[in-house]
């Protein structure tokens, strides 16, 4: 007898330690970023990226961690903090960093990740970011770039954006058209004085959106000059061609605001009835058998998977003027848009996968009783002693291993937090010289001055992420 | 007895539990010097450019430049004549302008010690890059290279662009590099030597 008590308070031991880790387990990536997204929204961009810091697990904003799993997006974050800040090559390095993981990580397979995600935990697996945000971290990286005049690093960016941009297509992503990368890979090749380019650039983001304040600058792009792109031809039909800013001894200013925060993801628990609701049809009759059979029992009532948060600022209008003059701005990029249309691809996957690990966690909580208890009774059979207790340590073992199982399923909250919810940009040509532009967004109003040399340029960037 | 037999039964039970709580650790990353480990430039980690790849392009590079007519006529000559190195035009998909520097450098280098030229001092060089570019921020403009060469009175320059062939796939990223030399006549501008050196860089899922 003595034995099979070491069995039962073993199993009691275990019993209690897995349910005091499971409630200590791993938590989403949403308490990551937690620290660092209230402390945008006080408008403190410091605390933010101190935030981050301590959980990139580094000491101070200029270090690069190694980045093996989730570092990728922290480093996203850390980047457009950097970006709103003014730090751009910060921003610079921290986007290149994360573009090389992300890289990595989405080749990279795993068939331990793959059964965790099955058994366990969307985020059991590295992560893969969806396409906008590939192409988001081109365009941001390269805005970092024209920010600092540095032309050489934005054509870089902007070569590696069209890689992309190639491949999503190639996959047949609808997100494979971002406007404003588009956009700025022409103003980049055209600032490069290499024209061909910059019109193919912008005849590409032309078809995402009619972009008014690419007008003048194709006015003195095309000469008057019928090219081989439609959209570019299109907008400039009937408008006199313009002598370029190298003539008329002018220069341009292109202004771009960044506003607001996509909306997160947050985890959420629903009754399984509502996630059956859902995608009910998307299981099979047996799966579904095996939903109805275990809700009937009352073993299961919720399920986790995760779901967007509300976004921040979508309908703010930012305001920009020139001195006294008032600059028309227009909208570069519906982020949040982009955010909530991929979302909605893939949310029923998602409470498709969590019904899946459900059913799997049941098959191992009662695998694990069955065997336990059978094992038990086998021993106990020797002595013709059969009084329950192999049943009870069974059940107790496929209630922990459930336990274990349903804490460490947490919904995979991963994502790029720090991404402005909406874009919004001018282009104007002034008199070589000194201007103030004043930028107004989200209650934070800012004058830059800036210095343009007679067919020069300059991109001013302002970003306000609360 | 059986029930005894049964009890490592269940550790191992609570490790196949307890496993995947233990999956997301993993061990610090350490320092290491280059002759501490064998092979350490070996392997590429990393579709830019490394150490390898550049001593790779240099010495194809430099082999054909010494093989060559050119070569041979200034050697003949033996007048050394004065000759810049101007920084190599970066069209690839990843920002290496940093390794094309290093590139440049051993060419600078070799071209020194090969006795056949008078190289013409970099710091000079970026004075007069300075001066010429002063509206544009300083910055070189391969435009502008020749006018560079004749006002510090160089009798050539050498000069490059890197491309790319970049692609992506499901299964990988590949990125094949073309790195294009030349020498060219500062009065004619007429390339009197041009060499292409070609290598790739990998990111392949090995599944």
């Amino acid at each position: 007898m003595r034995p099979l008590l070491g069995l039962r308070r073993a199993a009691s031991v275990i019993t209690f330690a897995l349910g005091a880790l499971a409630n200590a387990g791993c938590a989403g990536h949403e308490v990551r970023v937690r620290d660092s997204l209230i402390a945008l929204d006080r408008g403190s961009m410091d605390q933010a990226v101190a935030a981050l810091d301590r959980e990139l697990g580094v000491k101070s904003p200029g270090e690069l961690p190694p980045v093996t799993r989730d570092e990728a997006l922290l480093l996203l974050d850390r980047g457009s903090i950097h970006l709103a800040m003014g730090k751009y090559e910060r921003a610079s390095r921290d986007f290149g960093a994360a573009d090389q993981a992300i890289e990595v990580l989405d080749l990279s397979t795993s068939k331990a990740a793959d059964l965790g995600r099955y058994v366990f935990s969307d985020d059991a697996g590295p992560y893969k970011a969806p396409a906008y945000e590939k192409l988001l971290l081109n365009t941001l990286n390269m805005l970092s770039y024209l920010a600092r005049h540095d032309l050489n690093g934005a054509r870089v960016e902007a070569r590696r954006l069209a890689v992309m941009q190639k491949y999503i297509e190639s996959q047949h992503d609808e997100g494979a058209l971002l406007g404003l990368g588009s956009y700025l890979a022409g103003f980049t090749y055209e600032k490069s004085k290499q024209r061909d380019e910059a019109l193919l650039h912008y005849d590409e983001a032309l078809e995402y959106a009619p972009y008014k304040s690419l007008r003048d600058p194709l006015r003195a792009l095309t000469r008057g000059q019928k090219t081989t792109h439609e959209a570019v031809d299109a907008l400039v039909e009937g408008a006199e061609p313009l002598p370029p800013v190298e003539e008329t001894g002018e220069a341009e200013l292109l202004v771009v605001v960044g506003f607001g925060r996509v909306p997160s993801k947050t985890p959420v628990r629903i009754p399984i009835g509502m996630a059956m609701q859902i995608v009910g049809n998307e299981l099979s009759p047996m799966e579904r058998r095996e939903v109805d059979s275990l809700v009937l029992q009352g073993a299961v009532a919720w399920i986790n998977y995760p779901t967007l948060g509300q976004g921040r600022g979508g309908y703010e209008v930012p305001k920009a003027s020139l001195g006294e003059e008032i600059l028309p701005m227009e909208q570069a990029l519906d982020v949040e848009g982009e955010v909530r249309s991929a979302w909605h691809k893939r949310e029923g996957t998602l409470v498709l996968a969590a019904i899946t690990r459900l059913l799997a966690r049941t098959a191992a909580s009662v695998a694990v009783a069955g065997a336990t208890a059978a094992g038990i009774n086998a021993a106990q059979d020797d002595r013709q002693r059969r009084d329950g207790s192999a049943e009870a340590v069974g059940m107790l073992l496929g209630f922990a291993t459930s336990l274990t199982m349903s804490a460490l399923d947490t919904p995979d909250t991963r994502s790029w937090s720090t991404l402005p919810a909406r874009i919004a940009i001018a282009r104007t040509r002034v008199p070589a010289g000194k201007h103030a532009i004043t930028l107004e967004v989200r209650g934070q109003r800012r004058t830059f001055d800036v210095q343009v040399d007679a067919g020069g340029w300059a991109l001013v960037p302002f970003f306000v992420l609360r | 007895m059986k029930t005894a037999r049964l009890l490592p039964l269940v550790p191992a039970l609570a490790f196949a539990m307890l496993a995947p709580l233990a999956a997301g650790c993993s061990s610090d990353p350490v320092f290491v010097r280059g002759s501490e480990v064998k092979g350490l430039d070996d392997p590429p980690m990393s579709t830019g450019i490394d150490k390898r790849d550049m001593e790779q392009l240099l010495h194809e590079n430099m082999k054909h430049l010494v093989a060559s007519p050119l070569a041979k006529a200034w050697a003949d000559a033996g007048d050394k004549p004065t000759l810049a190195i101007f920084p190599m035009l970066n069209e690839t998909s990843q920002h290496v302008d940093s390794q094309l520097q290093a590139v440049l450098s051993d060419a600078e280098t070799f071209m020194v010690n090969s006795q056949l030229v008078t190289v013409v001092s970099r710091e000079r060089q970026n004075q007069m890059i300075a001066e010429v570019e002063r509206q544009n921020g300083g910055q070189f403009d391969p435009n502008h290279a020749a006018q560079y060469g004749r006002q510090l009175g160089a009798k050539y320059y050498m000069t490059g662009k890197v491309y790319t062939s970049d692609e992506r796939t499901a299964g990988g990223r590949r990125v094949q590099y073309f790195m294009f030399m030349q020498v060219i006549e500062t009065e004619t501008s007429a390339v009197r030597w041009q060499n292409k050196a070609a290598f790739t860089k990998a990111l392949l899922n090995q599944d």
